[in-house]
């Protein structure tokens, strides 16, 4: 078998036993014939959503890292996934808040939340984009990720100040920054899933002009690429799987980082063959990530970003040092 | 005329002057012209506005068609560019990066063809870099990479082919090679229009030559002719001598021996 058969079989036996796992482990006993088919049944959407916000994170990673040039680039760096959850707070508060007697504060957050971090996380790469242009080096573009990002998360903590005048609507926000998949049902998992398959099937489709992407803009434009067109849409389908993600499991960091960065060594740099082992890698990753939570002895819940955070930040950390040796900062 | 014509090219960095004033070229099928001048006159900046990297206004005619008109597509389908450097860093197999060069002619979701790869095979062949097939992109030297842009340019199965510098990284070997590959391409009536350094090497390999000086054609015409000793001097400030260090003495500013 190819190395990449290899990796495929890998990472498919991966997600199989974080998914049964994920069925087996977490409070409640299966023991327990009355209660059993419940307990599977939340077991059963919360994996649903983990694998969902993982292959979502891990696939607008591909993406940015692709856009960017850059594999030090992630959702969570570059400030898309603080944009996506500040639109799903501001969502929140003007809908549940301002709105809270009209006709629109009886339609599901759920419902409305993707809106808001599509928006955000849209918002958020364009002003990126705009701020460093085109030929940025990596300490341009994180700098400026963390710059956004701390303003983003500045901005959503502002909003949940002001959200804790009304009791309901504060622990609404607090829950949704908070983040993670408990408590997740079917309707997030509907929502979501619809985004990240359209998304996927048409990132796919333009796998080789991510490629062509690689050796720069005038590069790509000298061998027929439409390079305005491209970096549009990758910012459409790179904000719209972070929002699909966001809006499930909150602000999950550096799933977006870590997965690419780990298979690349196995499945190599092109997109058609990255990007759905990075989907595959991602739902196994966070579904594993979900897991280590209920698992972990702690009498409190621990946060599911806690998890992928103290995977994620020693790795980018050593990717940094790494590029830095080797002279790719600039 | 077929082939490539470029008239009164005008091109401007986007925080800078002028760097091309009016430029014409004519690149005809079956010749090489090769586009000297001294460091800073243009000549890489005319090519990247003939693929459409830079801006400019003028005329881009490639064998009758305005390419101006063209949609990237379209244009890269007719007109291939190998530059002096890739930006490229991510390790990529050199396979891969050679069939970047059919990418206009497959649709996002289609498979290689078998004229694709015969197109690819061809192309690594002429440029001999089948060898380095699977050596990731990053891990080549200076030399081979520069061959397997020119495989990848040779894969577009473009009728007009331009090259920056194309043989300022290859060793004496490889450039000879370079010089019968692109000699193939002239017997098979390919426009290659080429910046080069070396006036020897002009004088060897190409058919015509424009001289760029500023931003301005100081001359055009047979290589033998444009690379004498009259322009050389007007334009470079040096004399050709025969069997001299580089082949070149010094002349003063007044244009005698210094």
């Amino acid at each position: 078998m190819s190395r990449t058969g290899w990796t495929w079989t890998a990472l498919v036996s991966a997600l199989l036993v974080a998914s049964i796992a994920s069925l087996l482990v977490g409070e409640g006993d299966l023991g327990d014939d009355e209660m059993r088919a419940t307990f599977l049944r939340l077991r059963s959407w919360r994996l649903a959503n983990a694998a969902l916000a993982g292959a979502a994170l891990a696939g607008a990673g591909v993406l940015v890292q692709g856009l960017f040039r850059n594999p030090l680039a992630s959702p969570s760096i570059l400030g898309t996934s603080a944009g996506a959850s500040l639109g799903g707070v501001v969502v929140l508060v003007v809908w549940n808040g301002l709105l809270a007697e009209s006709l629109a504060s009886r339609i599901p957050p759920e419902l409305l939340l993707p809106m808001g971090c599509l928006a955000g996380a849209w918002m958020s790469l364009v002003v990126l984009l705009v701020v460093t242009g085109k030929d940025a080096g990596i300490v341009t573009v994180l700098l400026t990720g963390f710059i956004l990002s701390s303003l983003f998360l500045s901005v959503g903590g502002l909003l949940m100040s002001i959200a804790q005048e009304s009791w309901e609507l504060g622990r609404a926000v607090v829950a949704f920054t908070l983040g993670g998949v408990d408590a997740k049902g079917p309707r997030h998992a509907a929502l979501a899933f619809p985004m990240v398959a359209v998304t996927t099937a048409v990132a796919i489709g333009w796998g080789r002009h991510l490629d062509l992407m690689l050796s720069g803009e005038d590069e790509a434009r000298s061998l027929g690429v439409d390079v305005r067109l491209v970096r549009r849409w990758v910012i459409v389908w790179a904000a719209t799987l972070t929002a699909a993600a966001v809006a499930i499991g909150g602000n999950v960091a550096f799933v977006g980082l870590v997965v690419p960065h780990a298979l690349r060594p196995f499945i190599g740099e092109e997109h058609r063959r990255l990007f759905p082992a990075a989907l595959v890698g991602g739902a196994a990753f966070l579904v594993a990530a979900d897991v280590v939570t209920r698992a972990l002895p702690t009498t409190g819940n621990v946060p599911l970003g806690v998890v992928t955070g103290l995977i994620g930040a020693p790795l980018f950390l050593v990717l940094l040092a790494r590029a830095s040796r080797e002279g790719r900062i600039a | 005329m077929s082939g490539l014509v470029c008239r009164d090219v005008v091109a401007r960095y986007r925080h800078g002057g002028d760097v091309l004033h009016g430029v014409d070229l004519e690149g005809p099928h079956g010749a090489i012209t090769a586009l000297i001048g001294p460091n800073g006159s243009g000549k890489s900046t005319l090519l990247k506005a003939i693929v459409g990297i830079v801006r400019a206004r003028g005329s881009v005619v490639i064998d009758g068609d305005d390419a101006r008109a063209m949609t990237a597509a379209e244009r890269a389908r007719r007109v291939a560019y190998v530059p002096q450097r890739s930006l490229l860093s991510a390790p990529l197999p050199v396979h891969v990066v050679v069939a970047q060069g059919r990418f206009t002619h497959r649709h996002s979701f289609a498979r290689m063809r078998d004229e694709d790869r015969a197109a690819v095979q061809s192309a690594m062949a002429d440029a001999d870099v089948e060898h380095l097939a699977c050596r990731p992109f990053t891990e080549l030297s200076g030399g081979e990479a520069q061959r397997v842009l020119i495989a990848r340019a040779l894969a577009t199965g473009a009728s007009v082919v331009l090259l920056d510098e194309p043989t300022s990284s290859q060793d004496v070997r490889h450039a000879l090679e370079l010089h019968a590959v692109l000699g193939r391409l002239r017997e098979r009536e390919t426009a290659i229009v080429a910046c080069l350094h070396d006036l020897s090497e002009v004088r060897g390999l190409a058919d015509r030559a424009v001289l760029l000086d500023a931003g301005r054609v100081h001359a055009a015409g047979p290589a033998a002719e444009i690379v004498s000793n009259e322009h050389v001097a007007q334009v470079y400030g040096v004399e050709i001598v025969d069997g001299a260090g580089l082949g070149y003495r010094m002349l003063d500013r007044t244009g005698g021996p210094s």
